[in-house]
């Protein structure tokens, strides 16, 4: 027992009490900021070396769902002109908005219709499917969970089964094995049901776009509710995303 | 007969040997029957299947073997060795499955992660027990939990489990494919997204094996940040696996300590290189970011609170009547079994084998500085748990000495082109087990084959073993004392 004490002491008080306004340390690598500047004429280092073809030239533009947040754009830039800022507010509700331009400086947060705050706002159950991810992502939506984050605090909790669900959250790019678990999966789910992508994968194929190994017809036939960008997205980019979705408090 | 080599040694394709197909058997069964150990079967070029070679591995001596057997194309067949030799068993199922081998006489045949390859479109039969008050649990792909997908088929006899078939490849996206085709930048990335809980481990071994190709040098500071890396995300992983046994026993209070604990590790790499799990630390010649007095004191604070609170929280748990109970005995791996199945890493550590690539085959900063082979001697869950937490004492001990020691020198060395027609083996002990990456390029410089081994290649086969007569209860227990990664095999 006085061992028990003593552990709960030293636990002391982890949890992170105001996970909306946490600043990450300066090397996080957020949410791009691209400066207001001219490109070099011709230079194309950046789209160049970026491993998934997120960027497109003139004006330059990331595309946050392919993106997979290495510095290599960043590194190469003779001008400058794309720096990864530590901000992880980035949660978006449609693809296009996932495209970060010159004009973006922040992402505003999303909030679901009226109807879905009605019905998921109190309590949100949710069902992950890995499907191809290479655990980046299982661990962080495990971490969510943990005694720093605590997910559950705001009524949003990873359930066992479909059927317990409100919605499923799809972590990986789509393999093709897993074509089959999905859609059960999914469809295991009752109506209304929502969707939400975490990470690069799960979004675009990220890294993985050109295997033939990958089949996401799903993300194609069914609407998205959520897009987290990232690879892996941070517990607090998904904790805020949602937060801000269900206008939680 | 065979090529003999040191970890990370660059060599001329030209010196390996191709022997007749009996020769190669010969060869291979002889090194297998003198203790080696087999961690590669595979063609040196994915479009040439007929020329393979078999790696195998001498802890005593410290030597990377490399036998080499050319078929004929139209004959791709050979007499089986895993009714001899267990350990080869998977290996030749992945053979004959990416390229069409025949191991004549092989015991269980089975898809590893294309299902219709080995069987065409017919469906697989899982193995069957039949009797009465038998009955069949199956699992999966998708678990209870925010996992990896995998399929597990249990035979039971009321709690009792006889059997448990595990069948994988849910993750398969093509790694070792898309490796061939990226360029140096994809395969960076490619080679973090391996297994993204090993994301460290599998980036050092794949930039050790492109760096031999290209006889880059790394400064030493280069590589005592590489290694300190390494030793942090296997504390996190550890803290992560004790946490995870503590749960699956019902234990909350540990389980949650541990969780904190584990933040302040991954929170260090965070730190460090902006990523929890140390995605875009490495590079080719060396490491994109360096310890400041900044980060070191954050790196340093956090590890001391680690050292502090996990020997309270250790202590808590394994002093634990009810915990104790549950591990002793649970999900055990005699020696002789685990040396016969070919374990690997800290599963193998657990039943008396001294298996660690760190010190059988030194890397790296370990060269220098070298770790301390740590075995447990009874097999169960609580060896496997208990290995954990020592392995993060000596860890610890590592780091501290390392940061105190920091060596000067550039961050990065140039890298040169790859050198043409070779051949590289690179061994690296990730916090599961040694990963082991393959590469060899053709007379343009360009890789012709790049082979991936996850310790969880070798060790799924010995949780399934490890369950049968166990209760079917257990199972949570002894898999995540295993604690095995379904990316790694699927690739």
């Amino acid at each position: 027992m006085n061992d028990a004490i003593k552990i709960r002491l030293l636990q002391g008080d982890p949890i992170i009490h105001d996970v909306r306004s946490v600043k990450l340390p300066p090397l996080f690598r957020g949410l791009p900021r691209i400066e207001d500047k001219e490109c070099q004429a011709g230079c194309t280092k950046c789209s160049e070396v970026c491993p998934t073809n997120a960027i497109n030239l003139n004006p330059v533009q990331i595309d946050l769902g392919l993106c997979v947040f290495c510095p290599l754009c960043e590194e190469v830039c003779p001008e400058k002109i794309i720096h990864f800022t530590n901000e992880y507010h980035t949660v978006v509700d449609s693809r296009e908005k996932l495209i970060i331009t010159k004009q973006v400086k922040s992402i505003s947060p999303e909030i679901a219709s009226q109807k879905i705050r009605k019905y998921f706002g109190k309590s949100l159950k949710l069902r992950e499917i890995s499907a191809g991810g290479c655990n980046g992502c299982e661990l962080e939506l495990n971490a969510l969970s943990n005694v720093n984050f605590d997910l559950g605090r705001y009524g949003i909790e990873f359930v066992a089964s479909p059927r317990h669900a409100d919605g499923i959250v799809i972590t990986g790019p789509l393999t093709q094995n897993m074509t089959n678990a999905i859609e059960l999966c999914y469809e295991a789910v009752p109506n209304p049901k929502i969707i939400i992508l975490f990470g690069a994968c799960a979004i675009s194929g990220g890294i993985f776009q050109n295997s033939d190994s990958i089949q996401s017809n799903f993300l194609e036939e069914n609407k998205i509710d959520l897009y987290i960008p990232g690879c892996p997205p941070h517990p607090l980019t998904f904790i805020n995303g949602l937060l801000d979705w269900l206008d939680k408090k | 007969m065979s090529l003999q080599l040191q970890n990370n040694q660059r060599f001329d394709v030209s010196s390996i040997q191709f022997l007749t197909v009996d020769d190669f058997q010969n060869n291979v069964r002889s090194a297998l029957s003198n203790g080696y150990r087999i961690i590669a079967l595979t063609p040196i070029d994915k479009n040439i299947p007929e020329k393979i070679i078999a790696v195998v591995t001498d802890n005593a001596s410290s030597s990377i073997n490399i036998i080499g057997g050319q078929f004929d194309k139209s004959k791709l067949e050979f007499e089986s060795f895993a009714n001899e030799f267990p350990q080869t068993n998977y290996f030749e199922c992945e053979l004959s499955e990416n390229y069409g081998y025949v191991p004549l006489n092989h015991p269980w045949l089975r898809p590893v992660r294309k299902q219709n390859v080995i069987l065409g479109n017919k469906p697989y039969h899982f193995y069957k027990l039949e009797g009465e008050e038998v009955h069949e649990v199956a699992v999966g792909p998708i678990h209870a939990g925010v996992i990896e997908p995998g399929h597990f088929r249990f035979q039971c006899h009321g709690e009792l489990v006889y059997n448990l078939e595990i069948n994988l490849g849910y993750q398969h996206r093509g790694v070792e494919k898309l490796l061939l085709q990226s360029n140096s930048d994809q395969r960076i990335i490619l080679s973090e997204s391996i297994a993204g809980d090993t994301t460290i481990g599998h980036t050092f071994a794949h930039c050790s094996a492109i760096e031999s190709l290209t006889q880059t040098q790394l400064s030493l500071r280069a590589e005592v940040i590489r290694t300190i890396a390494s030793e942090i995300e296997r504390i996190a992983m550890h803290l992560s696996g004790l946490g995870g046994v503590a749960n699956d026993v019902g234990f909350a209070l540990p389980s949650s300590s541990y969780g904190r604990l584990r933040t302040l590790a991954i929170n260090s790499l965070l730190a460090l290189c902006g990523s929890r799990s140390g995605r875009g630390l490495f590079i080719y010649g060396g490491v994109r970011f360096d310890f400041n007095d900044d980060i070191i004191n954050v790196v340093k604070k956090n590890l001391e609170v680690i050292r502090n609170d996990v020997a309270e929280i250790n202590n808590y748990l394994f002093s634990s009547i009810g915990v104790l109970t549950r591990f002793e005995d649970t999900g055990s791996v005699s020696n002789d079994l685990a040396k016969t199945i070919g374990l690997v890493g800290l599963t193998a550590r657990a039943s008396a084998l001294e298996e660690d690539a760190r010190i059988n085959f030194p890397y790296s900063a370990y060269r220098y500085n070298p770790v301390s082979m740590i075995t447990l001697s009874s097999g169960d869950v609580f060896a496997r748990a208990r290995l954990r937490a020592l392995e993060i004492d000596e860890s610890l001990k590592f780091i501290f000495d390392q940061m105190d020691n920091l060596p000067s020198g550039e961050l990065k060395s140039n890298v040169g082109a790859i050198k043409n027609n070779s051949g590289v083996v690179s061994i690296v002990e990730g916090w599961r087990g040694e990963i082991v990456h393959i590469a060899f390029t053709n007379e343009n410089g360009n890789l012709t084959q790049y082979k991936i081994k996850d310790p969880s290649f070798n060790n799924w086969y010995g949780l399934s073993l490890a369950l049968r007569k166990t209760a079917i209860s257990d199972f949570p227990l002894c898999n995540k004392s295993f604690d095995l990664s379904y990316a790694g095999h699927d690739l």
